[in-house]
């Protein structure tokens, strides 16, 4: 093992004294590639196996990535890398499959959502087809199933039930003692995402069940409701598990913390760009400075700081522009920034910061 | 120089502003494949020709393994190190081609590139006193600069610059004219001289001793066809930059010129202080582009590839203006850079008549 780090480590040492990179792996990128895409060492490629349709707007896309990938929990995400017109683009999506499909078959799936006007969901939807190969980032997230002590509740809007599919089919594999509840909300019966899985699941596992709601069949919404609640056995003993639209993840926290559930049983993941805190425009803004570059601009109202570094002629790195995959992280020398995501303001000194969800408040100076 | 009025500045960078957008607006996957496909070009280049050179005792292969290499070295501090360091493909949003991360294959290391070249060269270009590429700080190239006797034979300096020009390029940032007049001190150097340590460093190590080692028995074959690759390089690129600046109608200006000057004159000083010349796709694409050295010093962070299709609209502009675009064929316009290096070398009170410069 030992020997192992130090080769890897003296291998390294001679790749960067020979070619000039900190992945010297990848120099020969340009031409394995070109014999083959899943060669590529500067990022893991997955090839696209087969793709289905869930519903209209949403498909699954069943992926095999290089053997190096580091696999997954169920209910974690990972980062998507595809070029589109030239530009690398980089979206986070929670993977559906169960950790086991990975480790039996080598394969995993991504199911997705085409977001209206959403530049890489209609991409995946229209361009990508089966035997092309993208690039994947290694797994991340903290979106976990609990160790088998306690009773579940699947709270899922949407497409939001992408990580609770894979999370269910590990429940199941691994005969989970305790009951799992399900509430799935969807606009109208035929944008159930996973149907014929969720079914599957329900008749074979007595301890699961399963609740469709449809929100949008009538002239008036009908969302979560206390009677959904109420027909929960035992809910305040449960972990809960959130993912869905903001008003739906918003509305639950607010019925559950009625009702007295502690923020510890509570879980949630992303799933959809977050709506923005309503920042005051008045007390944020201010004049950018960006050291590296020489350069001095001013913003006004709630211009994140990626926005106002693109808007100056700059092209900081950059991936999901949600907050979501620290592409764009930088160094922040001094000043104030909002996270627009959680309101929350930062520090004066120097620290790193998130361009595409940091706003400034006052001037702001940055290492880029 | 040439006066423009200050409504008529306005203008220029109206007119010039307006390309530029029409470029950003348009880049996509034809930028990508042509950087792309010059970093393939490089790898096969590079490999081959490391690979060639062990077999260098047949003096074919050799000249072939020295080319190659050569070319390879070439075309990746041209077209691809310098084009990338500018932020010309920024947007593609790729890290292998980040203007702040990229590290190319030569002496100087890329951070003191982007600080004397992106920031001093692009910013002050041709300004005397504040651009010290003019002339490297060994080259009297204008009356601007008091003769000194050592000037009279500064053709050798050229010599020597050209040679070791990798070398003159990575101690650029060092400053040493400024060292022994006492303008300033070796202190505060110190960071820089640790920096330009480490990357020389590793260029000696990686073409001097690791590739030469790595196959002993032919050992002084390789050494001599790497020092080779090096050396084409180093004539080559200084020769293409020298051609940039330092022709006979590119202009040069004073300090009080370039103070608080405006985006207009900021242009108009980099369209009459650097000059082009002309050949086929691969002259240009082996000088880095820099054959259109007009249209990088106005647009230095458009993909350079760009260069030739916007040329014809920079001319455009310059008629509309009438300001001189100073452009012609490689040897015409090397032989004025070599008649500046040898007129510059006397004292003006010697070479004096009617304004060149």
């Amino acid at each position: 093992m030992l020997a192992t780090i130090t080769r890897s480590k003296a291998a390294h040492w001679l790749g960067r004294q020979l070619l000039n990179r900190e992945d010297p792996k990848a120099f020969f990128d340009p031409l394995t590639t070109a014999i083959n895409p899943m060669w590529v060492q500067q990022y893991t490629p997955a090839r696209v196996e087969r793709i289905t349709e869930e519903t209209a707007d949403t498909k699954t896309f069943v992926l095999k990535p290089a053997r190096r990938w580091g696999g997954f929990q169920a209910g974690q995400h990972l980062n998507v890398r595809i070029d589109i017109n030239g530009v690398r683009h980089t979206r986070t999506f929670s993977l559906s499959s169960s950790p086991a499909l990975w480790e039996d078959n080598g394969l995993i799936t991504l199911t997705v959502k085409r977001l209206p006007g959403g530049l890489v969901t209609n991409w995946l939807h229209d361009e990508l087809k089966s035997g092309d190969v993208i690039g994947l980032t290694e797994a991340f997230g903290d979106f976990l199933i609990p160790n088998g002590k306690k009773p579940v509740l699947f709270i899922a809007g949407g497409s939001g039930i992408t990580p609770i599919l894979s999370q269910l089919d590990t429940m199941a594999r691994e005969q989970y003692p305790e009951p799992i509840t399900l509430l799935y909300y969807v606009r109208t019966p035929s944008d159930v995402i996973g149907e014929q899985r969720l079914t599957t699941l329900k008749n074979r596992y007595p301890t699961f069940s399963l609740h469709i709601i449809t929100t949008h069949e009538n002239a008036t919404p009908r969302y979560l409701s206390d009677q959904d609640l109420d027909s929960v056995p035992n809910l305040a003993n449960r972990e809960i598990f959130l993912c869905g639209p903001k008003g739906l993840m918003d509305l639950a926290t607010e019925k559950l913390g009625q009702r007295g559930l502690k923020d510890e049983q509570l879980h949630s993941t992303f799933f959809a760009p977050p709506a923005p805190v309503r920042l005051s425009s008045s007390d944020t803004g201010g004049e950018v400075t960006f050291s590296a570059s020489n350069l001095s601009v001013d913003s006004t109202g709630d211009t994140n700081l990626l926005e106002i570094a693109e808007a100056a002629g700059l092209s900081p790195q950059h991936g999901c522009r949600m907050g979501i995959c620290h592409q764009c992280t930088c160094r922040k020398t001094s000043g104030t920034v909002v996270n627009r995501l959680t309101g929350q303001v930062s520090g004066a000194g120097s620290e790193s910061v998130q361009l595409c969800i940091s706003v400034p408040q006052g001037p702001v100076a940055l290492a880029l | 120089m040439n006066t423009l009025n200050e409504q008529q500045l306005n203008e220029l960078q109206t007119d010039l502003d307006a390309i530029r957008d029409e470029v950003l607006a348009d880049l996509g996957e034809r930028d990508a494949t042509h950087i792309r496909n010059m970093v393939r070009l490089h790898r096969k280049l590079e490999i081959g020709g490391r690979v060639l050179m062990p077999f260098g005792f047949i003096p074919p292969v050799f000249l072939a393994a020295t080319a190659s290499l050569g070319l390879a070295k070439i075309l990746e501090n041209m077209e691809i190190g310098h084009n990338v360091m500018h932020g010309q493909y920024d947007w593609m949003n790729d890290p292998s081609l980040n203007s702040q991360t990229y590290e190319w294959d030569t002496a100087c290391s890329s951070e003191s590139w982007r600080r004397t070249h992106n920031f001093e060269h692009h910013t002050y270009t041709n300004v005397i006193g504040k651009d010290r590429d003019y002339g490297y700080a060994v080259l009297r190239l204008s009356n601007d600069e008091p003769w000194r006797p050592r000037h009279t034979f500064q053709v050798l300096n050229y010599a020597a610059l050209s040679v070791l020009f990798q070398w003159g390029v990575a101690l650029h940032e060092l400053e040493a004219e400024k060292l022994s007049n006492g303008k300033s001190h070796l202190k505060e150097k110190r960071a820089f001289l640790k920096l330009a340590a480490k990357k020389a460093g590793r260029q000696a190590f990686k073409d001097y001793i690791f590739f030469p080692a790595l196959t002993l028995p032919v050992a002084p074959i390789v050494l001599a066809g790497n020092a080779g690759a090096n050396l084409i390089r180093n004539l080559w690129s200084s020769t293409v930059i020298f051609c940039g600046h330092f022709t006979q109608d590119a202009e040069t200006f004073t300090e009080e010129e370039a103070e608080g000057e405006s985006k207009g004159h900021w242009y108009l000083r980099q369209l009459t202080g650097s000059s082009n010349f002309t050949g086929g796709k691969w002259l240009h694409i082996m000088s880095g582009h820099l054959s259109f050295q007009i249209e990088h010093h106005v647009f230095p962070d458009l993909p350079a590839h760009r260069y030739p299709e916007i040329s014809e609209k920079v001319q455009t502009v310059c008629r509309k203006h009438g300001i001189h675009y100073n452009t012609g064929s490689f040897a015409k316009q090397y032989g004025t850079v070599l008649k500046r290096i040898l007129r510059y070398s006397l004292p003006e009170r010697i070479t004096r008549r009617p304004a060149v410069a």
